[in-house]
């Protein structure tokens, strides 16, 4: 038997211009990352149903509660326009909405085909009274009721119950293409994920620095990788080694201004990766005054050192709400796994709150390390996370 | 591999394990039951206790077999919580995580917990664990050997302080003696405490077995079938408990011989220490051959480095290392050093060198050199 599924979609619906380009976006993704089974994605009037046989449900509900684009989806059964088929059917699916002890319950219909010889009112009144009939510990509640059946009569006849809602958002890839400042924090992969539900297709770029951060720090943020590629669909993992320029900066600079210019040092190579990738933003998790370099002065700063469009959906984000989103997409507590990005040798006691920009411009050109990220970007390695259904999970390795 | 980590685990006695498997596959009854096969477990089980008692200075009858170290602190521990009226315990700040933690535990149960702080030279003072006295003073638990730094405490000098100073109700003194069997040696009765913690696979026996020391019994808190005198219910580990004697007695025999090699040994690490320019030892000033410290088991810093990156450094040299203890690593905090007052800087950059019985001149050499180059390397 195959497993169907009735997608909703959201915005899409909105952006006339675009429709077209966004509807196939979603239809491929949805393929995309379904391409291990046979799958049938059919859009009609609106709708997506997809059909993947019974075995393969879990991998396709898992794909729509995670492809940005997807509003909600059902699992839906599929009868001829035949109204004993459609009791049949909605009989089996009231018998499910018992099952998980629902008391109140409507039939909502909707009959997009007017040749089908009931309107919505008599399927739906007609409908529910069979449901009453054969289960008479349910009540019907229009209002508020605990379980909703739904009947649709098109081509063909779909039953479905209450649906999952989706991660909402636009496809991925309509929104353009980015590069994500990717760490082993909190923060950057909850960025990545809003980015990517704006329909952002996404690469990540990380600076570790070995051996003052370890091989378990870079590991944790492949696994973060791999828990944003679950909703992208696959994520391009670049590496730079920063260890020479964190040198170079904690020899060279005073030592208020380390974290600082390590932060511009970032911003000039993930400006010299997105060049050469071809990526227009720029996505950071940075939210204004949680940390010293993360004031309006120091964004500036930092800023100026890229003409990308520089992304920070977390800016005015409370840490609380970003902590919620990175325990619903899975991130949490890989993040909070004990491995440092950076060593704190590294960190000063009390670093700079508002850099003074043309001061701060011209001291740190005057130390001169461009060539040292150069060489870093040059020597950057990268990994092809690919789109899989077992997530990650934090301590399986420990 | 240049194994320098002795104090997280030892390479177990191969020959032992090996016949622990013949042990356990041929002498399985459960030492419990009343027919031929128990009979002959129970025999084995209490010629095993005899064995372990004599390597620990122990009556058989005071030697309760556990599944290792920080069971049998945490049955003395928690003894505390049974019956009635107000009690406190007093600890030292070094304590191992067994006891510490399980201390912390008791705190958040209403029990008083008083910690005393360490000397700088990281020894505990007597007479203040004497001062940290109440009147309802249940247990006093002091371990033997410091695992992150090597400071032998006074446990002796520590049982006479806690007995002159106490009142009618003498508080029962404990001592986790996990770093000093097969070490620097533990003898229980000459030492005179009430009870001490024994792990086997510090010392080349199997993982999952220790053992109590108990001069009486105490009230546990967790019951069961009544085995081990009711002290710690659970079927017997029979082959575990025969592995466990035969690598104590094994490593207990030898301990005098070993020390005059591990003494050699520390020295030869200390003279190579001081030749890299930067790095001491902790506590600062400790000497090879100061008979307050177990040559087996060194501290080190080299400040600019952190500890972590240091022992990551080292791993890749071939040499394995461990920052503090094996247990708390990842903590940024250095309790035990903390305590003795030492240098934020100088905490967070140090290791443990800990050495056994098959630790050589090469690997100590193979540290020493490692060790340089990556401080040089990578100090920042």
């Amino acid at each position: 038997m195959d497993a169907l599924y009735l997608i909703k979609i959201g915005e899409i619906r909105l952006k006339e211009g675009n429709r077209t380009e966004f509807e196939q976006r979603l239809k491929h993704d949805l393929k995309r990352r379904l391409s291990s089974i046979h799958s049938e994605v059919r859009h009609r009037d609106g709708r997506y149903y997809l059909t993947v046989a019974e075995e393969h449900a879990g991998l396709a509900e898992f794909v729509l509660a995670r492809t940005p684009g997807v509003n909600g989806w059902a699992r839906a059964v599929m009868t001829s326009k035949d109204i004993d088929a459609v009791r049949a059917a909605v009989l089996e699916a009231a018998a499910a909405v018992v099952a998980r002890g629902a008391a109140t319950f409507k039939v909502e219909a909707r009959r997009s085909d007017k040749s089908f010889p009931l309107s919505s009112y008599e399927i739906a009144s007609g409908l529910g009274a069979d449901i009453l009939e054969r289960f008479p510990s349910l009540r019907v509640d229009v209002r508020a009721p605990e379980a909703t059946l739904y009947v649709e009569i098109r081509e063909k006849a779909y039953v479905y119950t209450d649906g999952y809602p989706g991660v909402r958002g636009l496809p991925i890839g309509s929104g353009g293409r980015g590069l994500l400042l990717l760490s082993g924090g909190i923060d950057s992969p909850v960025a990545g994920y809003r980015m990517l539900c704006r329909g952002l297709s996404l690469e990540s770029l990380y600076f570790h620095a070995y051996p003052y951060t370890s091989r378990e720090a870079w590991e944790k943020v492949r696994d973060l990788a791999a828990t944003l590629a679950s909703f992208s669909g696959g994520m391009t993992l670049h590496t730079a080694s920063f260890t020479d320029v964190q040198l170079r900066i904690k020899k060279d600079a005073p030592a208020e201004k380390t974290t600082l210019y390590l932060r511009a040092c970032m911003m000039i190579a993930a400006d010299m990766v997105a060049k050469a990738r071809g990526l227009n933003a720029i996505v950071s998790g940075e939210s204004l005054g949680q940390v010293a370099s993360q004031t309006a002065e120091n964004m500036r700063f930092t800023g100026s050192f890229t003409d990308h469009a520089i992304l920070r959906p977390l800016v005015g984000t409370d840490k609380e709400d970003t902590i919620r989103t990175a325990r619903a997409i899975g991130s949490y507590e890989l993040s909070i796994l004990p491995y440092e990005d950076c060593c704190v040798l590294f960190s000063p006691k009390h670093p700079i709150l508002k850099a003074d920009f043309a001061a701060e411009r011209e001291a740190f050109e005057a130390l001169g390390l461009r060539e040292a990220v150069a060489e870093s970007v040059a020597t950057m390695e990268t990994l092809e996370v690919p789109f899989s259904p077992e997530l990650p999970r934090a301590g399986a390795a420990r | 591999m240049h194994y320098l980590d002795w104090a997280a685990t030892a390479p177990p006695y191969r020959d032992i394990l090996e016949a622990a498997v013949g042990v356990a596959t041929e002498r399985y009854g459960n030492p419990s039951s009343r027919h031929g096969a128990g009979r002959d477990a129970r025999a084995l089980l209490e010629s095993a206790r005899e064995r372990l008692g004599a390597a620990i200075g122990a009556a058989p009858s005071s030697v309760v077999f556990t599944s290792g170290g920080s069971e049998a602190d945490a049955i003395a521990l928690l003894s505390t919580l049974v019956g009635k009226g107000e009690r406190s315990v007093v600890i030292s700040e070094l304590e191992h995580p067994a006891v510490y933690e399980q201390a912390r535990a008791l705190e958040s149960l209403g029990v008083r917990v008083v910690r005393v702080r360490p000397e700088r030279d990281g020894v505990v003072s007597p007479g203040r664990v004497a001062e940290a006295l109440r009147p309802d003073t249940a247990v006093v638990a002091v371990m033997a050997v410091s695992n992150e730094t090597g400071a032998i405490q006074p446990i002796g000098r520590i049982v006479e302080a806690v007995r002159s100073a106490a009142g009618p109700r003498r508080p029962f003194v404990h001592c986790d003696a996990v770093q000093a069997l097969g070490t620097i040696g533990f003898d229980a009765r000459a030492l005179g405490v009430d009870g001490a913690a024994f792990s086997a696979h510090k010392l080349g026996g199997p993982r999952g077995v220790g053992a109590l020391y108990l001069s009486r019994p105490i009230s546990p808190l967790v019951l069961g079938g009544g085995q081990e005198g009711g002290m710690r219910p659970g079927t017997h580990n029979t082959a575990g408990a025969w592995a466990f004697a035969e690598a104590a007695a094994r490593a207990a025999a030898s301990v005098e011989a070993r020390m005059e090699r591990a003494r050699a040994l520390e020295r030869r690490l200390f003279d190579g220490l001081r030749a890299i320019p930067g790095a001491t030892p902790l506590p600062e000033g400790r000497l090879p051959g100061d008979e307050r410290y177990s040559p087996y088991i060194a501290c080190l810093s080299f400040p600019g480095l952190a500890g972590e990156t240091m022992t990551r450094l080292l791993d890749e040299a071939g040499v394995a290392i461990s920052t503090g203890s094996a247990c708390s690593s990842s903590k940024k905090e250095r309790r035990s050093l903390d305590a003795m007052g030492v240098d934020r800087e100088l905490s967070f950059s140090s290791i443990r060198v800990s050495s056994g019985r098959d630790t050589s001149e090469a690997d100590i050499d193979a540290f020493l050199e490692a060790a340089s180059s990556a401080y040089i390397r990578f100090r920042v």
